[in-house]
């Protein structure tokens, strides 16, 4: 059944803008993370700096959001669901913010890589970046589409994703006796893959969020999946 | 409908449904108002009556103490009960009824006459002149409603010289002056502004401690804020009764998310 619009359109069109808002940082911050990676294996400078430079732009946003939300908890005291949807979109504003901040991050150690010369162990992080992309992904989609059962499936990826990371900082800190000269190439590395790992928990938060939002189940510290 | 669990454990010897309303049907002439209304009200808790203009909250309210008898053409079906005994009994005298069951109104309507003699109107009317009585009843009910401290300078001079947030609290301390078990108000803060509304909201918040309260009202942050309980009704029917965190929060009906989320069409 379709839910019917609000009848005060000024708080409708104010629900709409809280989240268009979201949306966009969504956007941003997915192009900001998938900038990071293109900076970081095609060895360009370029996409560095771009992300660094849009963070700017995320960062107003989140202040925007929680603006927005601030003003309709004031003006429209929401209830219910609209009452959940407000402070979903403010925590997830939050969590992106976050997200960009560690695509900004990857940025910074990207370029320090690239002033440094080509390490093979630079294509070990792929994996990574794949699997908390995806999961950062899938997050903003089931916020976006509202999709519990997409969003239930965050929570699990996110301990593989950190099973992931623990593996890759210890390879490479095992290689390290053996390349002396790769170990600052090799930090940087083990960084970015925690920067990755961070995000993952910035989706997992966001999944939470939506969960909540559309269920009303609060899964936050829990060990066992929501029925 | 069954009374949801109380918010906080009432007091032990407090009963769930201290007002029991039993199948109620109730029509104006032709007009059915209500349909086959049933819940239950717990003692000394705030219960909450809220849903759109015409619901039947009103009147439902306004039944619990038999105001609607003053109508002509009214009937009813069902069965309204106030501590296990039926409201209609015919060997109930509504008057003795009406002393149990106190009401305040939208509008404030002392009588002009000083505040000391609103007070103890109700108590004169049933033939009490005793002075030491009189006195100590004015005393007990406007610190009963907060007003004593404002008043107490003035208790001769005329209630029409209050502000309307004291004159709404005169109007409770006179309803509350037959030491009443039940305190009917309909949307009483309605006409004050925001400072004497938060007067009145607190003075609810303390009355529940000695009476069982129901009350009506548009305003869902008021509902939000001085209930235990929240009933919402539409078109005549009770569609949801729970506790006013979990309506307010995550109701159970589709017309109640839609009402109290203000999309109803």
């Amino acid at each position: 059944m379709e839910t019917p619009r609000h009848i005060l359109t000024s708080f409708e069109s104010a629900l709409e803008n809280l989240r268009k808002d979201v949306l966009m940082m969504s956007s941003l911050a997915t192009r900001s993370v998938e900038n990071a990676r293109k900076g970081l294996f095609e060895r360009d400078e370029d996409w560095c700096n771009t992300v660094i430079a849009d963070d700017e732009e995320i960062d107003a946003l989140e202040i925007q959001v929680d603006t927005a939300g601030i003003d309709i908890m004031l003006r429209y005291h929401p209830y219910a669901s609209d009452l959940r949807n407000v402070i979903a979109a403010m925590k997830t504003s939050v969590n992106l913010e976050r997200s960009a901040d560690q695509a900004v991050g990857i940025a910074r150690r990207a370029r320090k890589l690239i002033a440094l010369p080509q390490m093979p162990e630079t294509a070990r992080i792929a994996p990574l970046f794949e699997k908390s992309f995806s999961q950062f992904n899938d997050a903003l989609k089931a916020y976006a589409d509202g999709d519990i059962e997409l969003a239930r499936t965050i929570k699990s990826r996110d301990k593989g994703l950190d099973e992931l990371n623990r593996e890759f900082a210890e390879t490479l800190t095992e290689m390290m006796p053996d390349h002396p000269d790769s170990i600052r190439g090799f930090l940087e590395l083990i960084f970015i893959a925690r920067c990755l790992e961070r995000i993952g928990d910035q989706a997992k938060n966001i999944a939470e969020d939506t969960i909540y939002a559309l269920t009303v189940k609060d899964i936050r510290h829990t060990q066992v999946e929501p029925a | 409908m069954e009374t949801p669990a109380p918010s906080h454990s009432p007091a032990p010897e407090s009963r769930t449904d201290f007002i029991s309303i039993r199948n109620f049907n109730f029509s104006y002439g032709q007009k059915q108002a209500l349909f086959d209304i049933t819940l239950d009200i717990p003692e000394r808790q705030v219960t909450a009556f809220i849903g759109p203009s015409g619901c039947g909250k009103s009147t439902l309210l306004r039944n619990l103490n038999r105001m609607n008898d003053l109508i002509e053409g009214i009937s009813h079906s069902g069965d309204i009960f106030v501590n296990g005994h039926s409201i209609y009994d015919p060997h109930i005298e509504v008057i003795s009824l009406r002393k149990r069951v106190g009401m305040v109104f939208q509008k404030s309507n002392p009588f002009p006459k000083s505040i000391y003699e609103n007070v103890v109107y109700p108590l004169r009317v049933a033939g009490q002149n005793r002075k030491s009585v009189l006195d100590e009843t004015v005393e007990r009910s406007l610190r009963g409603a907060a007003l004593w401290e404002e008043a107490k300078d003035r208790l001769h001079e005329s209630a029409l010289g209050l502000s309307g947030g004291q004159m709404q609290r005169l109007c409770i301390a006179r309803a509350i002056a037959n030491r009443p078990e039940i305190l009917l108000m309909d949307e009483p803060c309605s006409a004050l502004d925001p400072i004497a509304t938060v007067k009145i909201e607190e003075l609810i918040r303390e009355l529940k401690q000695e009476f069982t309260i129901v009350i009506v009202t548009h305003n869902m942050q008021q509902a939000t804020r001085c209930s235990d309980l929240t009933a919402f009704f539409y078109l005549g029917k009770l569609v949801e009764y729970d506790q006013t965190q979990r309506i307010f929060s995550n109701p159970a009906q589709k017309q109640t998310e839609d009402y109290i989320t203000g999309r109803f069409g």
